[in-house]
């Protein structure tokens, strides 16, 4: 039924559909350190996620206002200085919220001022859209990496350090690995392997049954 | 006055091989993986797109080391980090372009590519604030950056080694491409995890 409807809509799932079959950090290969390396509890996917959502869209949306006529040097260090600029408050707040937790993700956190989103996707797809478009669509790319750096956050913390948000869960096993730099790449690498499994499927001819 | 100069010089290596094989900023922290993939996939140079961003790791950081006292007479230094080192970069981004409209380059056009991509590439960035984070000397910032660059050319290396077998047939149509090298990359991360020894990373 899925595949029906993924087939009379692939303009649409093309365009806009930066959360499963195009996803940002899954079949883009956007945005990975932070969901590789810091996110390796789910409280710290939940910061990185947060504070990723609120710089890219805010820094994207501000951006979209300054006119072409500047250079692109100069343009790109704009994004920039405005993303860090809203990483102030950003800080600030998740600090607030979560006290001492913001620290535990290290240089991810003001790492997400130069995000390739903001970088190079404004300049290569965002800007290249009416506002709507491009508010839909950022809007999507956002929750695309909030899914799988949730997804990853919660799977390593379960799975390689046996507790959920620093409570204990009862597992018969233990895969410490997980926590590592390897762990990330791999399980990264699995969770996109399945996305293209998915994508095949919808692309493949629709039999009678289905 | 001589062993001043080498036991700086040694410092200064031995930051650099922390960050080049230790701290590498591809494989132990996953920064600028998307950049190195992008490089390898255009078909680019990969050893003059790790010389420049090697330059702008390097200069950062020592302009970066003569902030630190201003950084650490700040309360809330932690804020305002990103903003005070992405000032720094677009001042090296800047200047680079300036300089290298100047000089007569063979590949001044790639170079101009490569400058746009490596300024505001999260290995650059990554590198300022890893060696603000470990509180290093103006060799130990140094010799971070120069290592930070070569690390990044020596993984895009390795990984541009098994590239076009991660595309191959003989892979399954799920694994084909990006989910392979991801795995790849993991594998090259946890021999280089071996090396640590004291299995924690040094900064």
């Amino acid at each position: 039924m899925f595949k029906a409807f993924y087939k009379r809509n692939k303009k649409f799932f093309k365009k806009y559909d930066s959360i499963i079959t195009n996803n940002t950090v899954l079949i883009e290969g956007l945005v990975i350190a932070p969901v590789i390396v810091g996110a390796n509890t789910f409280l710290n996917g939940l910061i990185l996620a947060i504070s990723f959502m609120v710089i890219t869209f805010l820094t994207v949306f501000i951006s979209s206002f300054i006119p072409k006529s500047i250079p692109y040097t100069i343009r790109v260090i704009m994004y920039t200085l405005i993303a860090s600029l809203i990483f102030i408050p950003t800080a600030i707040i998740l600090d607030k919220t979560f006290p001492e937790q913001i620290y535990k993700v290290g240089i991810f956190l003001p790492l997400m001022v130069t995000n390739s989103l903001i970088v190079t996707k404004s300049e290569t797809r965002f800007f290249r859209e009416s506002k709507i478009h491009m508010f839909l669509d950022l809007l999507n790319h956002t929750i695309g990496f909030f899914a799988v750096i949730i997804i990853v956050g919660a799977i390593r913390e379960t799975l390689g350090n046996n507790t959920f948000m620093g409570n204990p869960v009862n597992i018969p096993f233990k895969l410490s690995i997980l926590m590592l730099p390897y762990g990330g790449f791999v399980l990264v690498g699995f969770l996109s392997a399945l996305i293209h499994k998915f994508n095949s499927y919808l692309k493949s001819p629709i039999k009678k049954e289905e | 006055m001589l062993n001043t100069i080498l036991s700086g010089a040694g410092q200064m290596f031995g930051y650099a091989l922390v960050a080049i094989f230790i701290e590498n900023t591809i494989l132990s922290r996953a920064l600028g993986t998307s950049t190195s993939l992008w490089t390898i996939r255009k078909k680019y140079s990969i050893l003059l797109f790790g010389a420049v961003l090697t330059i702008i790791t390097t200069v950062t950081s020592a302009l970066a080391y003569a902030l630190q006292p201003f950084i650490k007479s700040l309360n809330n230094s932690y804020y305002v980090l990103p903003l005070i080192y992405v000032a720094i970069i677009s001042v090296v981004y800047i200047l680079m372009l300036l300089i290298t409209n100047r000089l007569k380059l063979k590949q001044k056009k790639t170079i101009r590519i490569f400058i746009h991509r490596c300024a505001f590439n999260c290995a650059v960035l990554g590198g300022l604030l890893l060696s603000t984070q470990a509180n290093l000397s103006l060799l130990g910032f140094i010799g971070f950056g120069i290592g930070t660059g070569i690390g990044f050319t020596l993984a895009t290396a390795l990984i541009d080694f098994n590239h076009d077998k991660l595309h191959g047939e003989h892979i399954s149509k799920a694994f084909r491409g990006f989910p392979a090298i991801l795995i790849y990359i993991g594998i090259l991360s946890l021999a280089v995890y071996g090396m640590i020894g004291g299995h924690e990373l040094p900064i």
